[in-house]
């Protein structure tokens, strides 16, 4: 799914650095009348590179462009510039609260589906179906179509779906904020046994504090760019600072 | 994901949602066959009831016409819809998009079988008897299906970078249903009219080849469903080199 790297890239990647993205931007064109744009860029000549093992985090206020981050490096858009190599990395997952499902289908078929979709075959994934039903707590619910869920339920199948699979690279938006207490202590166990693992992470969050919590870097996107980098702590300081001041 | 899993996905998924579709209606999966009788009962009241045809077996001509037609046209224009309705599952990775047109002709094509074995039972009744050469009716219902692939999956493209163009695919299915002869016989037509139909319209072909098959137990013209075979392998072949090349950009128009 990635795509081949060169030679000559390759030396360019350290051995231990997983992603490398340079001066990556995309640009939304959305269309308002018959010859009338909207242009919007969603992110601006963003650059940042990632360890192999690393859990490394993405904050920024609604709106900033992490959403848009997280689907190009889960390979779901492409960037309209920049550069984007990963090395040792064959498959990517993404963890995320608003994690689409078919809200005709029953929770027990979404889960299918999504493991399918993750390349797993029929058999095997529906021998994994029923740990996800007993993690998800969904019950009965597991059975009913997805669109007769509360947000917190969907959140549940989402998570134990995208934990279930095995993945070189996690990216995780925002799934810590919702749930209730009892769900998110489990969710965040499980995460923290992956994350001090040997699991590569991206972490995505509005909340410096969680990234805090989880990662030793950090960058800050405001309006599409990077507009801190480096130690969480320092990286979280100044955002903080900035949201205090509006 | 190689094309065989998106196989398996796409037959998957469409059994779920015929499942779903039918526990949602109280007469659930008699629905697949009440549906295309009342159409034939409609028509039939109109261009034999209230117009008069003039055909004695006008009832079973019309069946044998609408019942395929209704399956490519409902496939073509649920398509239109096909990429835009998968933005839920769109979001959760990067997976070959043929397999949300593909999902909604094998929906079609699952309930059609049950369709067709139904018309096959009505024609029985009627007094039609079962020859060999009904044996050709699977042959021209496995052109119709491939015809339908690439024609789904463009119907699905078009609308993802132009909305307004789901309009537009639905006024010339309607065009199709006028022009295809599945209330008027396109061999009572003019040489001229007839061989300009048949050559490029290739509905109006299938729709009289089902008729010579079921009806006068005739063998169509194998050459004629050998080239649209091919037309549909080619334009099948392009519509997947398309999708291959636009699958993010796809992706990217659906969901912001």
């Amino acid at each position: 799914m990635n795509s081949p790297i060169s030679s000559a890239a390759q030396d360019n990647l350290n051995a231990s650095v997983a992603v490398f993205a340079e001066n990556l931007s995309v640009t939304y064109a959305t269309r308002t009348s018959l010859l009338g744009r909207f242009r919007h860029s969603a992110l601006k000549d963003i650059s940042f590179s990632i360890n192999k093992g690393e859990t490394f985090g993405v904050m920024g206020r609604n709106g900033c462009g992490k959403s848009t981050l997280l689907r190009i490096l889960a390979g779901i858009y492409k960037h309209d510039k920049g550069k984007l190599q990963f090395a040792g990395i064959n498959n990517r997952s993404l963890l995320a609260l608003g994690l689409g499902f078919d809200g005709e289908l029953s929770g027990r078929d979404n889960a299918l589906v999504s493991l399918m979709l993750q390349g797993i075959k029929k058999k095997e994934a529906k021998k994994l179906i029923p740990e996800i039903q007993e993690f998800s707590e969904l019950g009965d619910f597991f059975d009913q179509p997805v669109r007769t869920y509360s947000s917190g339920m969907r959140s549940r199948l989402g998570f134990s779906v995208g934990v279930k699979g095995e993945t070189d690279l996690l990216l995780i938006d925002e799934v810590l904020s919702v749930g209730d207490q009892h769900f998110k202590k489990k969710a965040e166990d499980v995460l923290l046994q992956r994350i001090n693992g040997e699991q590569t992470v991206v972490f995505v969050s509005h909340s410096a504090g969680q990234v805090k919590k989880l990662c030793k870097r950090a960058i800050w996107i405001e309006q599409g760019t990077v507009a801190a980098s480096g130690n969480t702590r320092r990286v979280a300081k100044k955002y903080q600072d900035f949201m205090d001041s509006l | 994901m190689n094309y065989f899993q998106s196989l398996t996905l796409a037959q998957t998924l469409a059994s779920m949602k015929l499942k779903s579709e039918a526990s949602r209606l109280v007469l659930s999966y008699l629905w697949w066959v009440i549906e295309p009788m009342l159409f034939v009962a409609m028509f039939y009241f109109v261009f034999e009831v209230l117009l008069g045809s003039g055909r004695g077996d006008f009832i079973v001509f019309l069946m044998v016409g609408k019942i395929p037609f209704l399956w490519f046209i409902k496939t073509i224009n649920s398509s239109a819809n096909a990429l835009i309705s998968g933005k839920g599952i769109m979001g959760q990775r990067d997976f070959p998009k043929h397999i949300f047109p593909y999902v909604v002709v094998e929906e079609n094509t699952q309930k059609q079988m049950v369709v067709f074995l139904f018309m096959v039972i009505a024609l029985i009744a009627k007094g039609y008897e079962p020859s060999f050469h009904w044996l050709y009716f699977l042959l021209i219902v496995a052109v119709n299906f491939l015809l339908m692939l690439p024609l789904a999956m463009l119907a699905a493209l078009v609308v993802v970078y132009v909305r307004d163009l789901r309009m537009v695919i639905s006024l010339a299915t309607t065009f199709l249903m006028f022009s295809s002869g599945l209330f008027w016989d396109v061999r009572s037509l003019e040489a001229g009219a007839q061989h300009l139909l048949l050559t490029y319209n290739p509905m109006a072909f299938l729709l009289d080849a089902y008729r010579q098959v079921l009806m006068f137990s005739a063998v169509p013209d194998i050459a004629h469903l050998g080239w649209i075979l091919l037309g549909s392998l080619v334009a099948l072949f392009f519509m997947h080199f398309l999708y291959s090349v636009q699958s993010k950009f796809i992706a990217r128009k659906v969901l912001s």
